[in-house]
């Protein structure tokens, strides 16, 4: 359905995440857009770009500026508020991820989770926030600005190590149940700074992911904890889970995130099934083989799919590979905006 | 602030420069009624930036036997593309120290792992012959690897029915570009599974699949 005027990209993103009318599919980054190239464009390499908000807000924002995105996501890695928690961190270099030392836990029982006074001042989180807070202030009208906070189960393989992490909820569900209600309260501290900040959306990933969870134990450890996250979260929460997802979709679907970003794992046709409209889906624009490795036209084929299934917003899968090309990223735009005017919506 | 280019199709990147301030390096093709050019380019503006890239040029030129358009574009003499080959001649280049002098390879090199000494024969018209000069039960093993490793590295095809004879599909010679190749001809594999792992780096695994 179109609308009679050209939406800013901000109204067309929140507008998707309430599967209301838009002018064109919006192209949506959930996650990290950031490669090296862009980071040479402005000069903000990794790891700087994590842990200074200038660098952060400058290299995130040329996925509006330089790639025509309609969402600007400064939260680049997975382990800013980890890094706060106390969890050790390998910050690696320019072309690669920083990540958390997950072989060096820093707790193994529900009882020793804390969140140290200082969690929202620390320099990783408060980056994210002082970021947020800049683009908000020189793009926040036309632009969508999406935050992240990350779930309590990947606070869990990051804090208790995956191995003992997924041990204890075979072992002790109650104290799984437990560590992940403590957890959870990090997650909102994060997400409620973030919104104080100025985001307009927050992306949520749990990483219960289909290579180690199944859509059952995500139904008795996660549903509920997220449909509470929804609650005292007040903006779209933008739900991640990476691989093949779509045994959990209908659950996710029941949890009252505004979206879903999904893998490409999951084809858009059975997701589109499996949440009944009760969730935006957004994403599956694979990153090895199609964004990293081939080409604008693959990419553009993955995209008509998506739209020829209905999919309310476009975008990469996950947190694109640092080496992918400029050329590649801007073909997802591109090819949105080639649809629509082949005249379908 | 510098702008996003079309110039072209990016076909290999250096992601951390370790000469220059860790700028990333891309190699872009081009192709118009003239051929088929490569740009060396970065989005890096830090100052100083453009004496690195034209050493990486020059050091093209010469490892490569590339010649350079009033734009500042590479071309092969043919005009042809060679799109394998020309990435491993950039990828050779970045590697290069800029203080040292840039020699061209000769079409020879020694094969650690049989000891014999491999020749390349320029048989004309963009044809080689791999030979071998010492002794070693594994001498004809060797050769056809090698030729195979070349193919590989370079895209050139077999002459049918031949072990030790391939060639370019462009029909001219490239004794710069198969010189280089034929020093990594004989690790070929260590040098696809290598670059297929600098590949691989900088993309984000989930929590799961993390090694740590």
């Amino acid at each position: 359905m179109k609308t009679e005027r050209s939406m800013t990209s901000r109204e067309r993103v929140l507008a998707a995440l309430e599967r209301a009318p838009v002018d064109r599919t919006p192209v949506c980054n959930p996650t990290s857009i950031a490669t090296v190239e862009l980071m040479d464009l402005v000069n903000a390499p990794f790891p700087n770009a994590n842990r200074d908000p200038e660098l952060m807000a400058r290299l995130a924002a040329t996925g509006y500026t330089e790639l025509g995105f309609d969402s600007i996501m400064p939260v680049f890695s997975i382990i800013q508020e980890s890094s706060a928690l106390g969890c050790k961190i390998q910050w690696e270099q320019k072309d690669n991820w920083p990540t958390v030392k997950m072989s060096e836990p820093i707790w193994t029982e529900a009882d020793d989770i804390t969140i140290p006074s200082n969690f929202l001042t620390h320099s990783d989180t408060k980056c994210v926030l002082e970021a947020i807070r800049l683009l908000k202030k020189e793009y926040g009208d036309e632009v969508a600005i999406i935050g992240k906070t990350m779930g309590p189960w990947s606070l869990g393989y990051h804090c208790f190590g995956v191995e003992p992490f997924l041990l204890m909820s075979l072992d002790d569900p109650g104290k799984t149940h437990l560590a992940l209600d403590r957890m959870k309260e990090a997650t909102i501290e994060f997400g409620i700074a973030q919104i104080e900040a100025g985001a307009d959306a927050l992306t949520l990933p749990d990483h219960a992911t289909g290579d180690l969870v199944s859509g059952e134990y995500y139904k008795r450890f996660l549903r509920d904890l997220h449909i509470e996250l929804t609650e005292r979260l007040p903006i779209p929460l933008i739900m991640h889970i990476c691989g093949r997802t779509v045994d959990r979709m209908g659950f996710i679907a029941e949890t009252g995130c505004a979206a879903f970003h999904y893998d490409s794992k999951n084809k858009p046709l059975e997701s589109m099934e499996a949440v009944e409209g009760k969730i935006s889906l957004v994403g599956n624009i694979n990153n090895p083989e199609t964004l990293f490795a081939r080409g604008p036209e693959e990419i553009t084929k993955e995209v008509f799919g998506n739209l020829e299934h209905g999919i309310h917003m476009v975008g990469p899968e996950c947190a694109i590979p640092l080496q992918t090309s400029i050329e590649n990223l801007k073909a997802i735009p591109a090819a949105v905006k080639d649809w629509h005017r082949s005249g379908s919506i | 602030m510098k702008k996003i280019l079309d110039i072209g199709k990016r076909i290999e990147l250096v992601p951390l420069d370790l000469y220059f301030e860790n700028i990333s390096i891309a190699l872009y093709s081009q192709k118009d009624e003239q051929g088929s050019f490569y740009l060396v380019h970065t989005y890096s503006q830090i100052p100083g930036v453009g004496k690195r890239i034209n050493t990486v040029i020059n050091a093209m030129k010469n490892l490569g036997g590339m010649e350079q358009d009033n734009m500042g574009r590479l071309r092969f003499p043919c005009k042809n593309a060679h799109n394998l080959a020309v990435k491993r001649v950039f990828l050779e280049a970045c590697k290069v120290d800029p203080t040292e002098k840039v020699t061209k390879r000769p079409l020879t090199t020694l094969d650690k792992k049989s000891g014999l000494q491999i020749n390349l024969l320029r048989s004309g018209n963009g044809e080689y012959q791999v030979t071998a000069i010492g002794e070693s039960r594994e001498k004809e093993r060797r050769i056809s690897f090698i030729a195979g490793g070349l193919m590989k590295l370079g895209e050139l095809d077999e002459v049918i029915g031949s072990l030790d004879r391939i060639f370019f599909p462009c029909s001219s010679n490239h004794d710069e570009m198969i010189g280089l190749l034929l020093l990594r001809a004989p690790n070929v594999r260590a040098i696809l599974r290598d670059q297929a792992t600098v590949a691989g780096r900088g993309v984000l695994a989930a929590p799961s699949q993390q090694d740590l």
